[in-house]
């Protein structure tokens, strides 16, 4: 990722615009159950932004914060700053989310397959087998919620065929799989990664490419993906970020570059 | 001891040594607070590891640096979590390492679905349904059981549910704010799993910055997060959950999770060394704060806390 040569343009990274793009994707009055990082950073630009109304919950049990730059962590009291509550997990999982109130659930990076069904436990077997982090609430954002949000830099081993271990569903193994499981069909996912924008098909519940990055090519995706994912009928090009946008990104949310820059660091931690 | 019966004393106030003593025994499913970098129970862990109980079986919704701590000194056989890590500092490394190695037992689950088994456990009900899990690879194979079971919904036939089963752990530690001395606990802010958790356990041991009168908890009954009746010890220890945050307290101290981790990541001799150090090498909680942070960088967290809010 640098900047001054990206084919994206001369003022703006990919990593930038990936999460502008995901930010453009929530709506003014979405209740969104959010994870730290950049789905938080997005989602408090949507907020500064288009959707001022956006209700954050936040596993932890914090309830509708204005979040204070720049959070590492579920836990990080920026994340607390003049929330109308911080209560318990029981109610923000459950009676929140479970209980069928949450719009969109937007998860960082992990492994994403063809049905979007992901992994954040375990990537390998055997011997070469590495432990993640887990669940978390994962599992039950992708349960319960509605529309699925993910962001995540864009490397061909997060996108296998099949998930090594499913942690979260998506559609598991295809049209109607949700309902035999006994989830809700009503579903929908969006990848928004530093290359595309990945969406299932209505029909075949596959992901398929969407939107491209600026200067981004189908076949430069097509080479990170371990899948073969279909092109959408009209593939849409991601507009370029405002200058207000880019402004609140760099010097009012991640200001430190916590997440902008230091993606890299981000990803290999969980490794 | 570790009868069904609880302290019924007026005067519960120990320290963290004869607390610990007490109420955690080799073999215990131990009850975790905190989540990631926030008000972990760090004080009562350090006295764990200080007093080498093993064989535990450690449990939580996130399970973080404590957690990792007690794995870095071999006393845990088997974790029940939703997750192991720090976030932004990474995963925890010991516990990644004893899973790869197949030292460590582990028992996945969401994090809703911890809570529901709380739930069940602090009610007295053997199981909880819940729709998370479905679908997914944290749900045993068929045939297995333990773990969870999928039953049709008896009122909504052809509808799937999960059960999950109670759980009660042995004894708890948990890091609050303010306590009195016959245990009625006060928690400020986020309160993750911990209220469930703690009336779901058999015996529960607090850790606070603060001790109050009861005469302060009867003048305003309505801000007590946890009656008496649950908890048998209360540990005096202002910064108990240093390096992690304590809201309304004082904020994380970034270094010095970064140090562990850094040591964690590593792995031995590293983390040994760093146990050594910090843990083995201090008497007491107060001597490691005086180690790891000293007098001002404890009131520089103290101020970005109150900066914050």
């Amino acid at each position: 990722m640098t900047p001054a040569s990206s084919p994206a343009g001369p003022d703006h990274s990919r990593q930038e615009l990936m999460v502008i793009e995901a930010a453009r994707d929530l709506r003014d009055g979405d209740i969104v159950f959010v994870g730290t990082g950049l789905p938080m950073l997005a989602t408090t630009l949507a907020q500064r932004t288009h959707a001022p109304n956006v209700v954050m919950v936040i596993e932890s049990g914090v309830i509708a914060p204005q979040v204070r730059p720049t959070p590492i962590s579920v836990s990080d009291p920026k994340v607390m700053h003049r929330a109308v509550k911080l209560g318990t997990l029981r109610e923000v999982l459950g009676c929140l989310l479970q209980r069928g109130m949450i719009d969109v659930g937007f998860l960082g990076g992990a492994q994403i397959d063809r049905f979007a069904n992901i992994n954040s436990t375990v990537v390998g077997r055997g011997s070469t087998q590495r432990r993640l982090p887990g669940s978390g609430g994962a599992n039950d954002m992708a349960s319960h919620c509605r529309r699925l949000l993910i962001i995540t830099h864009h490397e061909r081993r997060r996108f296998p065929e099949r998930c090594d271990y499913v942690t979260s569903p998506g559609f598991l193994d295809g049209p109607g799989g949700r309902e035999r499981a006994g989830l809700s069909p009503d579903f929908a996912v969006t990848v928004v990664t530093d290359l595309a924008v990945l969406e299932n098909d209505p029909q075949t519940c596959a992901l398929r490419i969407a939107a491209l990055m600026p200067g981004v090519t189908v076949e430069e995706v097509l080479a990170e993906i371990g899948f073969r994912p279909e092109v959408a009928p009209q593939v849409r090009t991601v507009a370029s970020p405002t200058p207000d946008q880019l402004r609140l990104l760099r010097d009012e949310l991640d200001p430190e570059r916590v997440y902008l820059k230091a993606e890299e660091s981000a990803t290999t931690s969980r490794r | 001891m570790m009868s069904e019966t609880r302290q019924r004393t007026r005067d519960k106030v120990l320290t963290a040594a004869e607390a610990v003593a007490r109420y955690v025994r080799p073999g215990a499913v131990l009850g975790m607070g905190g989540q990631n970098i926030g008000r972990c129970p760090m004080a009562l862990t350090h006295e764990i590891i200080r007093q080498r109980i093993g064989r535990l079986t450690v449990v939580g919704c996130n399970l973080s640096i404590g957690m990792d701590q007690l794995v870095a000194a071999g006393l845990v056989r088997r974790t029940e979590s939703g997750s192991g890590n720090l976030e932004r500092f990474g995963v925890t490394f010991c516990w990644r390492r004893a899973i790869e190695n197949g030292s460590l037992e582990v028992e996945d689950y969401s994090h809703l679905a911890m809570v529901s088994r709380f739930l069940a456990g602090e009610m007295g009900a053997p199981f909880m349904p819940t729709r998370s899990l479905l679908g997914s690879d944290l749900l045993p194979a068929t045939g297995e059981a333990g773990k969870a079971v999928v039953i049709e919904d008896p009122w909504n036939p052809g509808q799937r549910v999960a059960l999950v089963p109670a759980l009660q752990p042995e004894v708890s530690i948990v890091h609050v704010q303010r306590a009195d001395p016959s245990g009625n606990i006060i928690i400020e802010g986020f309160a993750t799993h911990e209220p469930e958790m703690i009336r779901a356990s058999h015996h529960v041991i607090i850790s606070c910055e603060e001790l109050v009168s009861t005469e302060e908890i009867r003048a305003h009954p309505e801000r007590t997060t946890i009656p008496f009746l649950y908890v048998d010890a209360v540990v005096v220890q202002p910064y108990g959950a240093y390096p992690t945050s304590t809201y309304g307290h004082y904020d994380y101290d970034a270094a010095h999770v970064a140090a562990y981790q850094e040591a964690a990541r590593e792995g031995s001799p590293a983390v040994d060394e760093y146990l050594r150090r910090y843990v083995w090498g201090c008497a007491t909680f107060d001597e490691y704060l005086a180690l790891a942070a000293g007098s001002e960088r404890l009131i520089a967290l103290r101020r970005a806390m109150e900066e914050m809010l």
